[in-house]
């Protein structure tokens, strides 16, 4: 693990192009593999326009997002809520808001070692994949946020070739017939399916004003990256699941915890070209450890910052190893999970993802109307 | 057992690793910080390797939300 003392919190810039590839990462995500299989339990044939009506809502929320940050243009959210509610108002939100994204970062590391230990390697202890996808997450963090945002323009490009290539070979599986009748169930279940999609992509993004616009070069470039990350990220993810539904049929594809990765399974040409699933899995991996590194950076970057401390990096090993056994309790088992995303999970997620945001908006704007006003 | 040992052995591991560090650039509140967060992550991680059960945070969301949740799924039902 690199360590350089001299680096204080702070001194890190990134670039809107980095930024850009950070958005998108991060809002794939989860979603490449979880989303088609839950948004079709709920809308089952339309969930592609479910997609659509969220990726609009969520260029609105980054909208949002963009405006808050117009605020605060050298500061963190947790330094801002400070700044603007006050120190012990400030400070108990801003503790909120990390535990938010320390159980959300726990959820991740729990749901890759399920993935793994389900379709990979089911006789690997879940804790010891757990431990080693933390320990890489630790690393990343402790090298700080321009490394791990440069190593976006490196791997960002591996996941377009993938994904393309997963596209291009599951084409001639196409049946148009399985996303039809369109609009059998009227509006309610798109609007219930949308808003699901929208608390894994979109609203996750909050965490991610814990960068922007604080440690992004360029304001008015980043302000664009965010929502040009935003809207590449929902046409992967409407493209994405328009093929499962097309390829599996609504059934298939929300019966399954991973629909994605059963979609690749279908992969066959020619008689030699098969079980090319392992792509899809190194996809997968590459936007899950953006995510996750995202939510550790920012509950660490959060907690250094509301202790006034002066360096975050000593934080994380400690934090890490809570995060493994947080990882291993967060849900008891998967229909655990299934519940907690489809019910509980959606206002957890809009109080942080839009109510805060649009909270510490509204008292900006009285303070600078009021400010005006002496 | 040898769980236990292994943490303990990995808990000593990082403090010879951080300490040093913060000792020297003279970081009284970082070294309290880290010292119970550690201390905190020792204690969860054995009280896991003994098999005993810890309550998932999300029970007690899923109460606090219930509310809210009822709500915006009753609306949209």
């Amino acid at each position: 693990m690199g360590r350089s003392d001299e680096e204080m919190i702070g001194n890190e810039k990134i670039s809107p192009r980095q930024f850009k590839f950070l958005v998108i990462l991060c809002y794939i995500g989860t979603s490449i593999l979880v989303t088609p299989g839950n948004v079709a339990s709920v809308t089952k044939q339309d969930a592609w326009i479910a997609t659509i009506l969220g990726v609009l809502i969520g260029l609105l929320l980054v909208w949002l997002y963009n405006s808050l940050g117009n605020n605060f243009s050298n500061m963190t959210l947790v330094e801002y809520s400070e700044k603007l509610l006050g120190k012990w108002i400030g400070k108990l939100i801003s503790l909120l808001f990390i535990l938010f994204l320390f159980i959300n970062c726990s959820t991740l590391v729990y749901i890759l070692g399920n993935f793994i230990t389900t379709q990979i390697m089911p006789e690997t202890p879940v804790q010891f994949t757990n431990i080693i996808f933390v320990i890489v997450i630790i690393m990343g963090t402790r090298l700080g946020l321009e490394s791990f945002a440069r190593a976006t323009e490196i791997l960002y490009p591996c996941v377009i070739g993938l994904f393309i290539i997963l596209i291009l070979s599951l084409c001639k599986d196409i049946e148009i017939q399985n996303i039809q009748p369109v609009f059998e169930f009227g509006i309610k279940p798109i609007i219930r399916g949308s808003l699901l999609y929208v608390s894994y992509s979109s609203l996750t993004l909050i965490a991610l004003m814990m960068i922007f616009p604080a440690y992004v070069n360029n304001m008015k470039e980043a302000k664009k990256s965010f929502l040009k990350g935003t809207l590449t990220g929902g046409i992967i993810i409407f493209i994405v699941t328009l093929l499962s539904i097309l390829v599996l049929g609504h059934d298939i594809t929300a019966r399954n915890v991973f629909p994605v990765y059963i979609l690749a399974k279908k992969i066959h040409i020619g008689n030699f070209i098969e079980r090319i699933e392992p792509i899809i899995s190194v996809l997968w991996f590459i936007t899950m450890f953006f995510k996750t590194i995202i939510y550790f950076y920012g509950a660490t970057l959060g907690l250094a910052q509301i202790l006034k401390l002066k360096d975050y990096k000593s934080l994380t090993l400690s934090l890490g190893m809570i995060l493994v056994v947080l990882s291993l309790v967060v849900y008891p088992n998967t229909a655990y999970a299934d519940t907690w995303n489809t019910t509980t999970w959606v206002p957890f997620v809009l109080t942080y993802g839009f109510f805060l945001p649009l909270l510490l908006l509204l008292v900006g704007k009285v303070r600078k109307s009021r400010r005006e006003k002496n | 057992m040898w769980s236990i040992l292994g943490i303990l052995t990995v808990a000593i591991g990082i403090t010879l690793y951080e300490v040093p560090s913060i000792l020297e650039k003279n970081f009284k509140k970082e070294l309290w910080v880290f010292s119970s967060l550690l201390l905190f992550g020792v204690v969860l991680s054995i009280i896991e390797s003994l098999n005993i059960d810890i309550p998932t945070p999300l029970d007690w969301l899923a109460v606090i939300y219930k509310p809210f949740t009822d709500l915006i799924f009753g609306v949209l039902e």
